[in-house]
């Protein structure tokens, strides 16, 4: 038998011979990694969870042209401040989000006015794949539209007696345009008020080619990268204004690290709870075991050659107690995430590192004290009982 | 006359204010079987440890196979013992959840590599070749010491120092230990260091030193 197995052989041995100990400091092991797994896992599920809830807002940056303003006056007297509708260039923005490597979703909004018997209508062209990946709370009734037809926010509609299936002929900067109505659009927002149309065709209709009042961008980052995407695409479009869309983002980011720090902190408590339970039972175990530490000085066995033998307890009661955790752990991620997000937690395997690490950290630390009494334990005395 | 495997000049230990060995000079040649005897108190266990390096003198200095003690640090110490001593303790301080072969092949572990068969045969030497399995708490206390004697021996060392070691025994065990000692000694021919209460024990020596208040008061040649 080689060294290493006999080492093995022994260790095994001890932990045997003491079940009870063995059994209660595996529990306190694993009882902390899980518990580290759990909140971890739970933790990473909801971050996604969270940001997928936070996709359901819709667009977390905007961007949008400076408005030209012109302050009226005359001598001393102002009358006060003019502005003319001023827009982005479609081409321009394209090319600055390729040129940032941003990963987000995007939809482009020109919006404007139709003429309709008598009255204006506000309009916005759009495109409506963009608008129902971006905005899946927009409630149809009737279809979606394709080309040459509209839908019709739920207030205009009531407003001019319009209805799915019916035509209208809306006139732009000297031209027609003939639309048939597919559906109603209800947002509980001011979509509601508004008439849209497919992006082309509005700018067609008011001869505003490649030009946009309106761009929203859903980018998959959050905190401290939303605002630094913001900043970057400012760079690169200068004369326009990127804005973050504050509320939605910054209250569930917020809230969010509100609960991983609260997690942060009973994970913390419990482990700081299971190192003193582990230091506790291994001085016991060392206590008991004097003799036994004594008798290996005595045969030969060096101080870091006994100290090893107490380490490899250690650290097997550690390993197992980590692998025991994740297990335990990822179960009441499972139990946790399906009781209150009602999804399922991600099965996470580099978290049995974590666990693994935990649980091994725990049982060495915990073993420090008693370690150095093992280290500094003078044979003689401790053969004869003191 | 044999070459001296221990040599003490003046070797002194006190604990605080205690002197538990006053300045002792003496020689022991190799091969020898020398008894320590005197009363609770008197410097015997302080001596034997001194000898195997399992403590350190407070004076003087101390030569055990040709090493000076005094110079050797905490693990070159137990790196004397391991290859140098073999212990038989009174209390035969067994590992309780190994097997009899198992606490043997401890032995080697620290010494070199565990070789079972090895463990095995030392304890058929002993007259224990059919409770290899046991655990010590099924063995009985002669059987015990044996084992431990077995553990003593396993890595051949040239100093057998024994503290009481058939302190807790009955008559007959004491006789089986003593003649399974006389018996090792004369195959191997290492040199034996026994502390003793009991005068027929210490009769196996060669000679007998005997130890007051921790003064050598008296020496004693058995005739063979």
């Amino acid at each position: 038998m080689n060294r290493r197995r006999w080492l093995i052989h022994l260790v095994l041995r001890a932990l045997a011979h003491r079940k009870g100990r063995t059994i209660l400091l595996l529990a306190v092991l694993a009882m902390a990694s899980s518990l580290a797994t759990a909140l971890g896992i739970v933790s990473s599920s909801m971050g996604k969870r969270v940001a997928e809830e936070v996709r359901k807002y819709g667009a977390n940056l905007v961007i949008i042209p400076e408005t030209a303003r012109l302050d009226v006056g005359s001598g001393g007297l102002n009358f006060g401040v003019v502005s003319e509708p001023t827009y982005l260039l479609q081409r321009q923005v394209e090319d600055a989000l390729a040129l940032s490597g941003l990963h987000a979703e995007r939809s482009f909004h020109l919006r404007g006015t139709l003429h309709w018997k008598d009255a204006d209508i506000i309009v916005e062209g759009v495109n409506f794949a963009d608008i129902r990946r971006l905005f899946p709370w927009w409630q149809i009734k009737g279809n979606w539209p394709v080309a040459g037809e509209t839908v019709v926010g739920n207030d205009l509609a009531t407003r001019l007696k319009l209805k799915p299936g019916d035509t209208m002929e809306l006139v732009g900067k000297d031209q027609l345009v003939r639309l048939r109505i597919s559906g109603i659009v209800s947002s509980g927002g001011e979509e509601d008020a508004l008439l849209f149309l497919a992006l082309p065709e509005l700018q067609q209709a008011l001869g505003l080619n490649g030009q946009l009042t309106l761009v929203r961008l859903m980018v998959t980052a959050g905190g401290d990268s939303l605002k630094k995407s913001a900043a970057a695409l400012q760079l690169l479009l200068p004369k326009v204004k990127v804005n973050e869309v504050r509320q939605t983002a910054r209250t569930s980011e917020g809230l969010l690290a509100k609960v991983k720090l609260l997690m942060l902190m009973v994970t913390a408590v419990v482990l700081i709870s299971a190192g003193s339970s582990v230091a506790g039972t291994m001085s016991t175990t060392v206590l008991e075991r004097g003799k036994e530490i004594g008798l290996m000085k005595a045969m030969g066995g060096t101080r870091w050659e006994v100290m090893l033998i107490f380490c490899g307890e250690a650290a097997l009661l550690g390993v197992s107690g980590g692998v025991a955790g994740y297990l335990f752990g990822s179960a009441i991620a499972q139990f946790i995430t399906r009781t209150v997000f009602s999804a399922s937690a991600e099965f996470i395997p580099w978290f049995a590192c974590i666990s693994l690490g935990v649980s091994l950290f725990l049982a060495l630390l915990g073993s420090l004290g008693p370690m150095i009494s093992v280290f500094k334990l003078d044979p003689v005395r401790s053969l004869r009982g003191e | 006359m044999a070459t001296a495997i221990i040599e003490t000049t003046s070797l002194t230990r006190n604990y605080g204010d205690i002197c538990a060995l006053k300045p002792l000079d003496l020689q022991v040649p190799e091969g020898e079987w020398l008894s320590v005897m005197g009363h609770s108190g008197s410097g015997k266990s302080t001596l034997m440890n001194l000898v195997g390096g399992l403590d350190r003198p407070s004076a003087g200095s101390l030569q055990v196979g040709g090493k000076d003690l005094l110079a050797l640090t905490e693990d070159g110490l137990a790196r004397f013992r391991r290859e140098f001593v073999g212990i038989i303790f009174q209390q035969h301080h067994l590992v309780p959840y190994l097997s009899a072969v198992e606490n043997v092949m401890m032995a080697q572990y620290f010494h070199s590599v565990p070789d079972e068969a090895e463990a095995r045969l030392a304890l058929e030497r002993v007259g224990l070749g059919h409770r290899l399995k046991n655990r010590p708490g099924e063995l009985s206390g002669g059987e015990q010491q044996r084992v431990c004697i077995a553990r003593a021996i396993i890595n051949s060392p040239k100093l057998l120092l024994g503290d009481e070691p058939t302190g807790n025994l009955d008559h007959k065990s004491t006789v089986m230990v003593m003649d399974l000692l006389k018996e090792l000694r004369d195959e191997e021919r290492f040199t034996i260091i026994m502390v003793t209460h009991n005068q027929e024990v210490a009769a196996w020596g060669d000679r007998t030193i005997y130890l007051d208040d921790g003064v050598l008061v008296r020496e004693e040649r058995m005739n063979s």
